[in-house]
């Protein structure tokens, strides 16, 4: 990836207008592919605080929306009414900074572990629930014409299951609770066309909460066509409760709030073994990512030992597929 | 004893001087530091409670026939795509949970999971 200059990030965000300069950008995360960096801005005399996400061209993530259409969805969310950084500016070829965009940041805490925890952020805790239930209400009734030009990646359930498993086979590793994990849904999941956009990724740790509760939903780069449930699924895995395991929705909330609240904003009413069903769902595709993380280390595409820890943190989802899978419930 | 240092000797040694070190260190280094004592801590329990011997007994006590550890995950895998076990295959859910525990009191013995299904914490 080319260098990112203050100057060269300058010139991209002066096309949002304004006389614009760049004081400071910061790394906050990166990886192999793509990085996040933050990025203190002045337009016309005042202070810009911005986000920005690049990845070097083309080189995406398996099942990654490209930079382009995840800043076109967020901002479809926005207008939607769904709390999201706005878009300020997305990178052109021509730029030379590969692929992506830089957004506003917003302000409050994006550490999980700290506003499920903090004493400070217990009003915004006990709103979370019903304001996440009302985001992903919105969210999964948007007319999919309304996406028709984006590269959502979609298909019906069966085949995202079976691509889930090719997936897993990738790695070449043999995990008898995978496989019966895999078994299991093929008995339950059905195999409906696509009816909502999904937006792959609603956890804990992808929100900026504020003392009054959710104040964004961030990283859209999973979004999908799929079935508006998995992403109720997805929240309650016990991965993003970070210990708080009595809270099964992301460590705030309880599962019958969620889905009394995902109905009262107009969201279908969500049948309890459907649900259950998305919650294996989203912790085999967790364990998955597991697999990834740690594969990444095998095969040198980015060698640390975090990535080769996360790979031991398999064991844990194998369990939680069990007591899922055992008790219907965890 | 076989050697004057074992195994479990070296991973503590390095296990201190991570800690000496890991007060200097900022960022993205000390994170890493900290990721990389609790991945020693992996080692030591690996060596001290053998999880591997429990799995290979759970499997192979579930198929009924020895095997090697690779040999009886790749059979339980085997049997499960080709439909010829079912998550309702009796004992099969029972040989994971014993297998998969031993992992987990290695892997990570805090995981809320593991403390709720081995001290009762229901």
């Amino acid at each position: 990836m080319t260098d990112i200059t203050n100057e060269a990030v300058a010139a991209v965000l002066a096309r949002a207008g304004g006389t614009v300069s760049v004081e400071l950008i910061t790394a906050l995360s990166g990886g192999a592919a793509s990085a996040t960096y933050a990025v203190d801005a002045v337009r016309n005399g005042e202070p810009w605080p911005l986000i920005l996400q690049c990845a070097a061209a083309g080189d995406m993530a398996m099942g990654a929306l490209p930079k382009v259409d995840q800043a076109a969805l967020q901002m479809l969310a926005g207008r939607h009414g769904i709390p999201v950084a706005g878009i300020v500016v997305v990178l052109e070829p021509g730029d030379g900074l590969g692929d992506g965009f830089a957004m506003t940041r917003i302000a409050g805490e994006a550490l999980a572990p700290r506003w499920l925890k903090r004493p400070e952020y217990a009003a915004a805790g006990a709103a979370m629930t019903g304001q996440c239930a009302a985001v992903l209400a919105v969210l999964h009734a948007i007319p999919l014409a309304e996406v028709a030009n984006l590269a959502l990646p979609g298909g019906s359930t069966d085949a995202a299951r079976r691509r889930m498993f090719d997936h897993y086979r990738s790695f070449g590793i043999d995990s008898p609770v995978f496989d019966t994990a895999f078994a299991w849904l093929a008995e339950r999941c059905g195999d409906a066309e696509p009816s909502a956009i999904v937006h792959g990724d609603f956890r804990s740790g992808n929100f900026i909460v504020d003392h009054h509760g959710l104040a964004a939903v961030l990283d859209w780069e999973l979004a999908h066509l799929g079935e508006g449930a998995e992403d109720l699924g997805w929240l309650c895995a016990n991965a993003w409760r970070f210990g708080v395991w009595q809270n099964p929705v992301g460590g705030f909330g309880q599962r019958e709030a969620l889905y009394d609240a995902y109905a009262a904003a107009g969201g279908a009413r969500i049948d309890r073994a459907r649900a259950h069903m998305w919650e294996v769902w989203g912790t085999l595709r967790w364990g998955l990512s597991c697999l990834q993380l740690g594969n990444d280390h095998v095969s040198g595409r980015v060698q640390s030992v975090e990535r080769a820890a996360i790979g031991r943190r398999v064991s844990e989802v194998e369990l939680d597929l069990l007591h899922l899978i055992r008790y219907g419930d965890i | 004893m076989a050697e004057q240092i074992e195994a479990q000797a070296l991973v503590e040694a390095v296990q201190q001087f991570i800690a000496q070190i890991e007060g200097r260190l900022s960022g993205r280094e000390a994170f890493h530091a900290k990721v990389a004592a609790n991945a020693l801590g992996i080692v030591a329990r690996e060596l001290a409670q053998q999880p591997r011997a429990v799995e290979v007994a759970a499997l192979t006590g579930f198929l009924g026939h020895d095997a090697s550890l690779d040999a009886a995950r790749a059979e339980v895998c085997g049997r499960l795509r080709m439909g010829q076990l079912t998550p309702e295959t009796p004992g099969l859910l029972a040989a994971l949970t014993t297998a998969t525990l031993a992992k987990v009191a290695v892997d990570n013995p805090r995981y809320s999971t593991f403390r709720r299904m081995t001290e009762g914490a229901e």
